[in-house]
């Protein structure tokens, strides 16, 4: 089966100098964990989820520690939410994206989901502009 | 690429029921039970959409969404083929009630909510995600009413951006929306009532009047108008001839006619942009429409029944053009 047969027909996207503060805004009401970024064009530039944002918000040294018992309260996540709210997108988002076009095999996609650990892969047509993605749950619903 | 624009998108809610009973004293009378129901996606845009993905037309639906009636919207049109790309607004998309009453069906009872409010902010979004989109068109359809907050010159606004990108520009809409969005030179006009139309000083019953109306809109720049003359019947005009529809159906046969115009529409538009020619593009359209109104379904996606509605439809040259 092909890409193009159980994709999400969906253009939901963000261009990279939009500030952080509406990407929440935009995950939170259309309820993806994370979401594609594109240019002018529609090209697929970039791609940020809900995890960047809090990597970015949380102190440099959190992932070193064993157990977040050492961090006394929520207070430095939410002052440095506050402090990155403005910045652009552009500042806190991967440019290495991984895709899949419309015609690569069902195969694929499944492989970079489950490999690569990625709630959902971006679909792009052949100029490389975003068509739509393909989820976990597209996978498990055309397993079925 | 076929780009519809819907700003006021709904979740339609069809009830059929056997009475509607109102202004009735006792809470016994004033209780209407449903004997069925049924929830879609609804807007002008919405169902020119769902008609062209039933027919193999890639299109893309775009406009405003928000709260759980946006995802029902959203997740409708995935489900039924077409590409979305809807902005996220703070407040709720809006429920549209339609009432089937039995023995009635061919007149809906209909209830349109007013639409959420937009801010400033999410028109800003929506125009550079249009700006985008457009830019892959071959086509753009505007089509329906405009929510609260946006400026009802916005699809004069957005026809002038689809032009400049070289796409062909469809507008389906009433009052203001349609009048100011007419020296933007849009491709094909489909007024919500024959009175959007209304010149100074006349009335729109006759044919002859409802002929200047659109050669009024044709001198603006259009190449095609279609006005509604009477439930089966329209006429549409182009800058070279003067089209007649008519289908020889009896209106007993339907069972709703919501989103009959728009199939009407769908089908006219999925033609040309086939590269079919005016005339067989209007008997599409007739055909879609009719089967439309003819099923208990808003849209009718069967081509094996649009092809045989077709049929009963006359599409005749009745005069040159302006």
């Amino acid at each position: 089966m092909k890409v193009r047969e159980i994709m999400t027909k969906d253009l939901t996207a963000v261009e990279k100098d939009i500030p952080v503060r509406e990407l929440i805004f935009i995950l939170d009401n259309a309820e993806m964990p994370n979401v594609p970024v594109v240019d002018e064009e529609s090209m697929l530039i970039g791609f940020i989820s809900e995890k960047d944002l809090i990597r970015a918000a949380l102190p440099g040294y959190f992932e070193m520690l064993h157990s977040a018992s050492f961090i006394p309260d929520m207070n430095q996540l939410a002052s440095k939410l506050a402090q990155i709210a403005d910045d652009p997108i552009e500042e806190y988002m991967r440019s290495d994206v991984l895709s899949v076009t419309m015609d690569d095999d069902d195969l694929r996609a499944a492989d970079l989901i489950i490999r690569k650990g990625v709630k959902n892969v971006p679909v792009v047509d052949d100029q490389g502009r975003l068509v739509g993605r393909v989820r976990r749950i597209d996978l498990l619903r055309h397993f079925l | 690429m076929i780009v519809t624009v819907t700003l006021n998108p709904a979740v339609d809610k069809v009830y059929w029921v056997d009475s509607l009973k109102v202004c009735q004293i006792t809470e016994e009378e004033f209780l209407t039970r449903a004997t069925r129901s049924s929830t879609s996606a609804g807007g002008k845009g919405v169902n020119i959409s769902r008609f062209l993905s039933a027919f193999g037309t890639e299109n893309v639906a775009m406009g405003f969404v928000g709260g759980n009636t946006g995802h029902v919207v959203v997740r409708y049109l995935q489900n039924k083929g077409v590409t979305t790309n809807f902005v996220w607004i703070h407040e709720e998309t809006r429920i549209n009630s339609i009432i089937l009453e039995s023995g009635r069906d061919h007149s809906p009872n209909l209830i349109n909510d007013l639409g959420p409010q937009i801010s400033e902010a999410e028109l800003e979004r929506f125009m550079r995600k249009y700006r985008r989109i457009v830019k892959r068109a071959s086509w753009v359809v505007l089509a329906g009413s405009i929510p609260p907050g946006v400026d009802h010159g916005i699809y004069g606004e957005l026809a002038e951006i689809a032009r400049e990108n070289g796409a062909r520009v469809v507008v389906s809409a009433g009052g203001d929306a349609l009048t100011k969005a007419l020296p933007a030179c849009p491709y094909l006009v489909k007024p919500d009532t024959r009175e959007h139309l209304l010149l100074e000083g006349t009335s729109l019953k006759s044919t002859e009047s409802i002929i200047a109306a659109g050669q009024h809109v044709i001198a603006c720049g259009a190449q095609m108008v279609v006005i509604s003359h009477h439930v089966t019947g329209d006429i549409a005009i182009t800058p070279d001839a003067v089209w007649e529809i008519n289908a020889k159906v009896p209106t007993s046969e339907f069972k709703n006619l919501v989103g009959a115009d728009d199939a009407f529409l769908a089908g006219i538009l999925y033609q040309l942009s086939e590269g079919a020619s005016e005339e067989e593009s209007l008997r599409f359209g007739m055909g879609a429409g009719i089967a439309s109104a003819e099923s208990e379904k808003k849209i009718c996606e069967d081509r094996a029944k649009v092809e045989e509605e077709m049929k009963k439809v006359s599409v005749e040259r009745i005069e040159e053009g302006a």
